[in-house]
């Protein structure tokens, strides 16, 4: 009974298989619980808004070059210092069927740059806070107000953040449909609707999500009929999904079992190092690591290159600072932030008086790849320096408790630039100072000033250089290494991610997929 | 001497009648009794309590010492295998071998703990709802139906989102186990000899209660209590594996056998050894102990039905 | 009669009280869950600003009248997670993991009941011993073990059948086995048990006197009065191992119910979510037992006939 069962399943495998030019199913590793691209800033959800919403201004994701193209809007100018003016493009309709308005475009921009919502509020505060808001001029033309001479008008127009959706169709959905309450938001993230070449025709919260093509798309047309994305969390489940024919991608694999799928013939992977750092934090104000000698120590007697060689088969990026090839202009190799020298490490220990007590290193037991063994690894190296470290699992966030030591945490590139990245996490005021593991002073924050308002590039390279040497003068992080990703599929289909998103995006639009 | 106290399950003795421990003879007496597949449990229980106890002595390996050189080596005999490593290593090059005979042991401690504290919690639930009777005992069997309407693994997942996981909790997870079952064969038995002649006798005699618990009740409620032990405990086992495997117990490095299958499980299809040696032995513990815990019961509740 | 049941209701509604209560004081020992709703990298003013927003500023007290006025108002509170009301996210897992249970349920009672039979009837050969040896074995084997098992040999290995959740008739086969595995060991043994009892009884020797065939004497007599004793263990095995096994099955085969759920809600600290849950999970337990009572009641022809 068992085997013609499993023939049966088998059949109607081999026919999902035949219709597969059309329709496919993705397993993930993590499916969002709400979908609203303003809100959310997670890794988990930076993969599910691209094929839904559009940005005002696109970018050529083919490169890591910047190169900004028309999306949402046909052409943009300054008017001046702190004006930008954009055309909209005629004729856009939302999944819903409304034609995109001008109103709609201020009503998605304000949403952030005004936010009234807590979530959105929060998510402005990081980023937009150097926008005051925009206006409508004309049915096709808006204005964006900033606060002050802004370096990176493209970049931070064209975040997720300020996607663009339906004012009337979003104020409509809770309470009173002609007023915007906070549960319009609210019911916005289950009922998601925008302008991209894939409707979500269904979703249930951390499930799964269903892409249907969208007809009335501005641009090329959706290569898909129909996308099924699931929740697959174990990552064996996943690469046995790709043999039962119940997944065609499967996201999240793990370099050690590429090994395995490239020996299969019915699959293959593909992976790069994601925009993303794994770091390491430490606690600058904790009583035994008030010192920075003792933080250096720590952060010195970590090999990354052999985490890299065992945990990433060498596959992963091990940053001489922290900086990325994203950063174009910025991207600065050059600096040496962070090395290896368990010698030195041994030193300063003695240096700085170190009694042997113990150090814990809080971690996350399945958040970050490999984040458990890497850190069960450190403690190995830290006990080769004399450090005695001590393991904390937990879901919990630490990193806002006076207790915290050590703990493994992520620096994703939420935008190709180094205020996108180090810049969202270690700003003065910003959240690791906020949460009172990190201190600046007047002289950090005047680099930052430089580094985040300079219209000149080289200043810019100067400032962020200088920031880097406080860093490495009295460490609170060390950026471990960009994590090789990898996703697997079917052997029949040809699909990456491509090097100018941020990272984990699924990006199913045209030219981004084919089959064999 | 037989297994006095076990052939005496339910039968009423009055005070100072002459107390007797299982020990070695009632384990013969046992071994007599016992089927193949029950002696074969019987062996591996000890086998597996000699092995974790001897744990220290024997393991080739620091059960978390990783060798990162050696990562996800297979067992002896298989390709790409170390000879020191008997059984393979896992994802961080440490010896499966030595973390199965660590993680046996942790198991047991474990096990042993949380059946102690279930055990004392219970009986103690018990006396007072017994004794006193009235509101406590309407409290107490009150938290008792509110503790059988929740399934266990729903306490636990409570107790460890409350508390974290670590061993600590893991301890007062596992010690939580089964009280409500000695609560209500303590507070059974209390009710029904409280009523007895003797029991008033003493009581007349000027007997204080906890004289009259001590002398008089807990002598007749040992053998309900000893089975009751006996099947917690392998439930605990089982109990204590399962959480582990989903990764709900004693944090890394730390090996326990349901941790070790429920980490290894990503590296199911390409490195299954991981999950297969724990998994074997985790197999091989829970046969012992349920098959022996089953057999206790059912022996003693033949004895009860045949009386 | 009437009397009784309202009696009984209210001690219902009181445990379920209790259970409420406690599970609402419990989840608040460990701290403000905002820590695990929010995740990381937030500055201090923004956490206050969303610890109000979800409603989770004020003291204890305060969130737990906030709590149980929700309750009198029929909502149940948003999930912190999915930003919906508790109940529909507990409702749309309900299903499958009753699907689950059944599906294990009837799967137990398919293999055991013919093989507790066997066993009985066969009990001096050796094909009883065999198959009580392999139901001892199977009361060994942990649920989470046989699941594993069955993954890398019929998915990893063999390819034929699917694991991640519940799309397809062929998605309920290893799930099925696995959750039934320890219930088909134990269902084994006491139908072999309850077997033995009847079939020692003098109504049976009374059947056989009047010549019945052995084979309908079993069936009748034999099975019928059995299926007394076998309705109390299913009542209370299966309703509490399968509730457990659940949990775990749930968990390694991505089944979109309410165990997975559960897990969930704990590990994320999605607290409105855990405390609807735990209560649905204890309303369905009681009901199950007390749905038993009458089904035993009814089966037992002893107290049929005494009500009667």
């Amino acid at each position: 009974m068992l085997r013609l069962l499993a023939s049966t399943a088998l059949i109607s495998a081999a026919l999902a298989g035949a219709a597969l030019s059309a329709e496919i199913t993705v397993g993930a590793a993590n499916v969002s619980t709400y979908l609203d691209p303003g809100r959310d800033h997670s890794n988990v959800g930076s993969q599910f808004y691209y094929n839904s919403f559009d940005t005002l201004i696109g970018r050529n994701h083919d490169t890591t070059k910047t190169e900004w193209t028309p999306a949402l809007a046909t052409s943009w100018k300054l008017i001046d210092d702190t004006t930008m003016e954009l055309k909209l493009r005629d004729g856009v309709k939302f999944h819903n069927g409304a034609a995109m308005t001008a109103d709609d475009v201020v009503f998605s921009l304000n949403r952030m740059f005004q936010a009234d919502f807590p979530p959105y509020q929060v998510r402005a505060r990081d980023r937009f806070n150097n926008f005051a808001g925009a206006e409508k001029v004309d049915d096709l033309t808006i204005r964006v107000k900033a606060k002050r001479a802004e370096p990176l008008w493209e970049t931070l127009l064209n975040l997720q953040q300020v996607m663009i959706i339906p004012a009337a169709y979003t104020m409509s959905l809770a309470g009173d449909p002609a007023k915007l309450e906070h549960d319009d938001f609210e019911a916005f993230s289950l009922k998601p609707v925008g302008t991209g070449p894939y409707k979500v025709s269904e979703f249930v919260p951390g499930q799964t999500i269903v892409w249907e093509r969208f007809a009335d798309f501005w641009g090329d047309k959706a290569p898909l009929d129909k996308v099924t994305v699931k929740h697959m969390p174990e990552t064996a489940s996943r690469i046995t999904a790709l043999k039962t024919g119940e997944a065609d991608i499967v996201t999240n694999i793990a370099p050690d079992q590429l090994d395995m799928i490239d020996k299969d013939p019915d699959m293959k992977a593909f992976g790069a190092p994601t925009a993303l750092f794994h770091v390491m934090i430490m606690n600058q104000n904790h009583p035994k690591l008030k010192d920075a000698r003792i933080r250096q120590a720590l952060s010195l007697a970590i090999d990354r290159d052999a985490l890299n060689e065992a945990l990433w088969l060498g596959k992963a990026v091990v940053p001489a600072s922290h900086t990325m090839e994203e950063f174009g202009e910025l991207y600065m190799p050059e600096l040496k932030t962070f090395e290896y020298n368990p010698e030195k490490a041994k030193e300063l220990l003695k240096e700085a008086g170190y009694d042997g007590s113990e150090i814990t290193f809080d971690t996350a037991a399945g958040y970050y790849t490999n984040g458990l063994l890497a850190t069960q690894a450190i403690m190995e190296m830290w006990a080769e320096v004399g450090v005695k470290g001590k393991i904390n699992v937990g879901d919990k966030w630490t990193g806002n408790s006076p207790e915290l030591m050590v703990r493994n945490w992520s620096n994703p590139m939420y935008f190709a630039d180094p205020f996108g990245s180090f810049g969202v996490m270690w700003a003065p005021g910003g959240p690791s100072q906020s949460e009172g593991r990190f201190n600046t002073d007047d002289a950090y924050a005047a680099a930052w000033e430089k580094f985040r308002f300079s219209g000149d590039v080289e200043l810019r390279r100067a400032a962020y250089a200088e920031l880097m040497d406080r860093v490495k003068a009295d460490p609170a992080l060390l950026p471990l290494y960009r994590p090789y990703e990898a996703w697997a599929m079917k052997n029949s289909v040809n699909w990456q991610t491509k090097p100018g998103h941020i990272p984990y995006v699924l990006d199913f639009r045209a030219g981004s997929i084919s089959f064999n | 001497m037989t297994d006095h106290a076990l052939s005496q399950a339910g039968v009423i003795r009055p005070a100072g009648s002459r107390r007797s421990i299982p020990g070695l003879a009632a384990l013969l007496n046992l071994w007599r009794e016992a089927n193949a597949v029950q002696r074969t449990a019987m062996v591996l229980a000890l086998i597996l309590l000699l092995l974790a106890l001897a744990a220290p002595l024997i393991a080739p390996f620091d059960p978390n010492a990783q060798s990162l050189l050696s990562r996800l080596r297979p067992p002896v005999g298989f390709e790409r295998a170390k000879l020191a490593y008997l059984l393979g290593t896992d994802e961080l090059g440490r010896d499966i071998l030595s973390r199965c005979l660590y993680g046996l042991r942790l198991t047991f401690t474990l096990a042993l703990c949380g059946a102690v504290i279930g055990l004392a919690i219970g009986f103690v639930l018990g006396m007072f709802s017994g004794l006193a009777g009235g509101m406590t005992d309407d409290l107490i069997m009150g938290l008792v139906d509110a503790q059988i309407a929740i399934p266990f693994t729903l306490v636990a997942l409570l107790i460890l989102a409350v508390f974290g996981s670590g061993l600590d909790v893991m301890i007062l997870v596992l010690g939580l186990y089964g009280w409500e079952q000695y609560t209500r064969i303590v507070r059974g038995e209390v009710r029904k000899l409280k009523e007895m002649p003797f029991i008033e006798a003493a009581r007349a005699a000027g007997a204080t209660p906890w004289r009259i618990a001590r002398r008089h009740i807990l002598p007749n409620i040992v053998s309900p209590l000893v089975v009751q032990f006996t099947l917690s405990f392998s439930n605990i086992v089982l109990l204590e594996s399962t959480l582990s495997f989903l990764g709900l117990g004693v944090q890394p490095p730390t090996a326990t056998l349901g941790s070790m299958v429920g980490i290894g499980r990503d590296y199911l299809p390409t490195a299954p050894w991981i999950v297969l040696a724990p998994a074997a032995v985790i197999l091989l513990l829970t046969f012992a102990v349920q098959i022996l815990g089953d057999w206790l019961r059912d022996r003693a509740d033949v004895r009860l039905r045949s009386r | 009669m009437l009397a009784y049941t309202l009696r009984t209701l209210a001690k219902m509604v009181i445990t379920l009280f209790a259970i409420v209560t406690l599970v609402f004081f419990a989840t608040r020992l460990s701290g403000n869950p905002i820590d695990f709703v929010l995740g990381e990298g937030i500055t201090k003013e923004d956490r206050e600003l969303l610890i109000a927003y979800y409603g989770l500023d004020g003291s204890v007290w305060t969130q737990y009248l906030r709590y149980l006025a929700a309750f009198v108002d029929g909502q149940f509170g948003l999930s912190f997670l999915e930003r919906r009301p508790v109940a529909d996210v507990v409702a749309e897992r309900l299903w499958p993991t009753a699907q689950l249970i059944l599906s294990a349920t009837a799967f137990t009672l398919l293999v055991s009941i013919p093989l507790g039979i066997l066993a009985a009837l066969k009990r001096k050969s050796w094909v009883g011993s065999a198959v009580m040896t392999v139901a001892f074995l199977g009361l060994a084997v942990p649920n989470f073990v046989l699941a594993t098992l069955l993954v890398l040999v019929f998915a990893y290995l063999l390819n034929w059948l699917p694991i991640v959740g519940n799309g397809t008739p062929a998605h309920f086969i290893l799930p099925t086995i696995a959750l039934s595995g320890l219930l088909i060991a134990a269902l084994t043994r006491f139908t072999r048990n309850a077997m033995l009892d009847v079939l020692s009884q003098d109504y049976m020797r009374t059947a056989r006197a009047k010549g019945l065939k052995e084979r309908r004497v079993i069936l009748k007599h034999g099975l019928g009065n059995a299926s007394i004793t076998l309705l109390s263990v299913i009542g209370l095995q299966v309703a509490g191992l399968a509730a457990a096994g659940s949990v775990v099955i749930e968990s390694i085969f991505a089944w979109p119910g309410i165990g997975q759920l559960l897990v969930r809600s704990a590990i994320l600290r999605d607290y409105p979510v855990l405390q609807f849950g735990v209560l649905t999970v204890a309303i369905a337990v009681i009901v199950i037992n007390a749905v038993i009572d009458i089904a035993y009641a009814y089966a037992d022809p002893r107290i049929r006939l005494a009500k009667g």
